[in-house]
This record gives structure tokens, C-alpha cells and sequence, in this order.
């Protein structure tokens, strides 16, 4: 547990494009230990999303090193998965193959497939949904197929990619409510990128700070309020304002 | 709105209008016979030569079905390739859009000379005709399907065989149906184009010996099997599409 689960070393992120290169990200570093919940907080374009992508393996960073599971990354790891926001069901399947798919491509036996597919509808609140297709779904029901999709190969690390950032606030309050409880079940790493101050107070044991151009790792935060956490928590409302002003914005977010 | 199915039978009131007209061209004598039978007689055709009309129907639908279907099997797995490889794209793109440009019928006499007469001619353009809807329609249902089906394959570790049947396919699926639904259309037109070159059988060729023959109403019944077999084969390829995709009913705006 001493041993950083994940750690980027002086990450940077550069983009060429025909009108001459961005940089999106500039010298991150950053250590994540197994269990923790840490939350990437900025406003949009300050790289978060990216890092994120990069920590899943999908690209690959311009200059620095990722580290997960003691192992440099040379593409996406087993031991992660990635919730994406527009939570990317494929509409051509019904809830139980989406959820299988990962599974499927990791070469997981079809008995062991529908097995653990029904444990994490059962975890999910999804069972019954099972032969549905993803358009018959609500917002919030498809991102919690994509949870358990991405829960089914035992990630040791879940990367969630501002994964309740199109819903509702009702349906928004309660899946974090959930997601916290499947935190606390299955006692994964959760690394949880979002813009939403609140979101980020409520959910995470340590919050960074990201600003934009060139996105950077501005402050890391602690968030050592009990949980469950309300916004009437005492502490949430003097957190919260001292993260406004972290990011620089008096309106802070929704 | 989904009309209803007596509303969907207003699509038969212009055809009925053109079958009045004709019958009053014909009663105003402004054709002699000779050049517009009386609608009746051509309906006495179907009687009269209907075991023509039915085997040579069957020769052209038989050539169509095989050309297309080659078409299919080539074009298909061919465009899904090209669309999810940007290299093999590279590779063809010039070629395509210089072949796709070359219309069927001007390799009429090409093909006589490399396959003579007879069946082989015609179903090697009508496989011409169908391969490039397909190839190119299959290429852009591959491009649109979103990035984020294929970063949740690559995330997951997919190999490329698992991508290309799970994700790719199915998501360029309705994309090859607009394909195939032109390629059917194209197929048609090209069968009977070269059923009066290069065939002695088929709908084609049995309009253009009962011109040589004299038995106007004989052409009037091919042209109508022609077009009442080109509007069922098109409203088969829909009903297999929504059968195929109905996956996507909840994602369309209903139109109509």
C-alpha cells in the first residue's frame, strides 16, 4: 500500500495541429494510492479529460512517464477501466452484451461472462434491464450500465471521465450516492474527473486542482469531512469556496 | 406519424391515374394500336404469354441475385477493411473513384468480348453495378461510428477481430442497407440493359424480340413486371433493414 497504485511523473501532453501545436498539459505529477478516491477538478480545457485518457492508456503522453500497477504504460492497462461520459453503450446491444463486452475482449469464458454480468446488474440496480437496449434506457440508467461494464473485470482502478456531467441533478445526486456505495463495496481506486465543485467535495478523499493553458496540476486538496457529506456538512460550504478560488472563478460551477 | 396501412395505399392513387389516362389515350385513339395497346390487352398478355413472362423474370431476378450477392460478399468485408484502416484507404481511394465513375452499361461490349453471350456477361456488371454502393456506402458507415464506441473497445483490450464484428459491422449495418438498397436498384437497371445486348434471355431480351415481333402489349407487360419487381425487391431491402436494425427505431426521428 506504501507504493503509489498510480503516479505520473512529470506528465506533459502536446498536440500538433495544422495550425501549430497546443499544449494541453504541462508537467503533472501525481500519486494515487490503491482505494483512494481522488477527484480531478477544473473548469473545461485544463487537460483533466486528457490526463485521464492518457492514464487509461488511450494516448500516450507527449513527454513523462505513467506508472500503473508498478508497470510503465504502454497502452490501456487490465487493471483499470474507464466510465466515459457520453457513456459509449453500443446501441446495437442489449444491456446484458454491453456489459459483457469488456469481458469479451479480455477472453472471459461465455458461463463466467453471464454469471458476473448478472452480479454487477444486481450491484448496479439493473437486473430486469437486462434484454433492453440502451435507447429504452434513461440518462442515468445507461451510466449505470457503463459502471458495470466497466466494474465487471475487476479494474483495480475505475477512470471516470466527468461520467454524470449530462444528467440531471436529481439523477446526478443519487448515482453519486451509489457510486460511493460500490466504492466502499468492491474497494477500488476511483479516479473521477469533473468541473463541478460539489461533486467534488461530496465524492473524493483528495481533490486536484487543474488550470487551463497549459493545463497544470494547480493544488491538491484534502477532503478530510466525514462521510456522508451534504452541502450543509459542516466545512462543505468553506471548502467548496476555497476551491472557487483555487480555479480562479468567483461563479465556481452549478 | 406512422401512417396507417389504408393511408400507405394512397401511394397506389397516381398509378391508377396514369392506368385512366392511358386508358383514355387509348379511347381518343391518339396512338394507333399498333404502338399503344388498350391496357386490357396488355392485362390479356399476362395470360397469354405468362409462361414467358415467368421464365424469363426468373432468368433476370437469378442474375441479379447472384451479381448482387458477389457483390455483397466482395464489397462488403472490403469496405469495412478500407473504412477502419486508414493506409488501406490510401491504397484505394483513387482507384474506387476512378472505377465507381465508369457507369456499368459502357462495359457492355468489353464484356461480350471476354465472356461471349449468355449469363456471365451480365452478372459481371450487374456485380459492377452493385459493388460500388455497397464498397462506398459500407466505407462511410464505418467512418461515422462514433469515437467513443471504439475508445471503449481499445480501452477494453479488443483485439481487431472482436472490433470488426462487434462494433464495426453492426454499426456500419444501416449505412450498408442504403448500399445495398442502391445496388438492387442499380442491379435492375443494369440487368435489363444488358439482357438486350448480350443475352438471349430475361426480361431485357424479351422486350426487345416482342418489338422485332410486333406484340406492343408483350412490351407493356415487361415494362410493368420490370416495375413492380423493382418496387418489391426495394421495400424487401427496407423491411430487412428495420428488421436487422431495429436497434435503431428508438434512435431516428420518425419522419414521416
Amino acid at each position: 500500500m506504501s507504493a503509489a497504485f498510480i503516479e505520473c511523473l512529470d506528465v506533459g501532453k502536446v498536440y500538433d495541429g495544422r495550425t501549430g501545436s497546443v499544449e494541453a498539459l504541462r508537467g503533472v505529477s501525481l500519486a494515487c494510492a490503491e482505494g483512494e478516491f481522488v477527484c480531478l477538478l477544473g473548469l473545461s480545457g485544463c487537460g483533466k479529460s486528457t490526463l485521464l485518457q492518457m492514464i487509461g492508456g488511450l494516448e500516450a503522453p507527449s513527454s513523462g512517464q505513467i506508472v500503473v500497477a508498478g508497470r510503465e504504460l504502454s497502452g490501456p492497462s487490465p487493471a483499470t477501466a474507464i466510465v466515459f461520459q457520453d457513456h459509449g453503450l453500443f446501441p446495437w446491444m442489449t444491456v446484458a452484451q454491453n456489459v459483457a463486452f469488456n469481458m469479451k475482449a479480455r477472453g472471459v469464458g461465455a458461463k463466467e461472462r453471464r454469471a458476473r454480468v448478472a452480479e454487477m446488474l444486481a450491484l448496479t440496480g439493473l437486473s430486469g434491464f437486462a434484454t433492453r437496449y440502451p435507447h429504452e434506457l434513461s440518462g442515468g440508467m445507461r451510466q449505470r450500465v457503463g459502471i458495470a461494464r466497466a466494474l465487471t473485470t475487476k479494474p483495480r482502478a475505475l477512470l471516470m471521465d466527468e461520467p454524470f456531467g449530462a444528467l440531471d441533478a436529481q439523477t446526478r445526486a443519487r448515482l453519486q450516492h451509489e457510486l460511493l456505495e460500490i466504492w466502499a463495496a468492491q474497494r477500488t481506486t476511483v479516479l473521477f474527473v469533473t468541473h463541478s465543485i460539489d461533486e467534488a467535495v461530496f465524492l473524493a478523499d483528495r481533490i486536484l486542482v487543474f488550470t487551463p493553458r497549459p493545463g497544470q496540476l494547480a493544488a491538491e486538496v484534502t477532503v478530510d469531512l466525514p462521510r456522508p457529506r451534504t452541502p450543509r456538512s459542516p466545512g462543505f460550504a468553506a471548502l467548496a469556496a476555497r476551491l472557487r478560488g483555487l480555479l480562479g472563478t468567483e461563479e465556481g460551477s452549478e | 406519424m406512422v401512417a396507417s396501412p389504408l393511408g400507405r395505399l394512397a401511394g397506389l392513387l397516381p398509378l391508377i391515374g396514369l392506368i385512366v389516362a392511358w386508358q383514355a389515350a387509348v379511347m381518343a385513339q391518339i396512338y394507333p394500336p399498333v404502338l399503344l395497346p388498350a391496357p386490357h390487352k396488355v392485362a390479356n398478355a399476362f395470360a397469354l404469354y405468362g409462361g414467358d413472362i415467368l421464365h424469363n423474370t426468373l432468368a433476370s431476378l437469378s442474375r441479379v441475385a447472384i451479381g448482387i450477392g458477389l457483390a455483397f460478399v466482395v464489397g462488403v468485408p472490403m469496405g469495412l477493411l478500407i473504412g477502419r484502416f486508414a493506409w488501406l484507404d490510401r491504397l484505394c481511394d483513387w482507384s474506387i473513384q476512378t472505377f465507381r465513375s465508369v457507369p456499368p452499361i459502357s462495359l457492355i461490349p468489353m464484356a461480350m468480348l471476354f465472356f461471349g453471350i449468355g449469363d456471365t456477361p451480365a452478372i459481371v456488371l450487374i456485380f459492377l453495378a452493385g459493388l460500388w454502393p455497397l464498397l462506398l456506402n459500407t466505407i462511410f458507415g464505418v467512418r461515422t461510428i462514433e469515437r467513443t464506441l471504439l475508445k471503449v473497445a481499445a480501452a477494453a483490450g479488443a483485439s481487431e477481430a472482436l472490433i470488426l464484428r462487434d462494433i464495426v459491422w453492426p454499426a456500419a449495418l444501416p449505412s450498408i442497407f442504403t448500399g445495398l438498397r442502391l445496388a438492387v436498384g442499380g442491379g435492375w437497371l443494369t440487368v435489363v440493359t444488358a439482357e438486350m445486348i448480350a443475352v438471349k434471355s430475361g426480361l431485357g431480351y424479351m422486350i426487345l424480340n416482342a418489338q422485332m415481333t410486333f406484340r406492343p402489349e408483350l412490351i407493356f407487360a415487361g415494362i410493368v413486371v420490370i416495375g413492380a419487381i423493382g418496387l418489391l425487391a426495394d421495400f424487401s431491402v427496407q423491411r430487412l433493414r428495420r428488421f436487422a436494425c431495429s436497434w435503431q427505431e428508438g434512435l431516428m426521428v420518425q419522419g414521416r
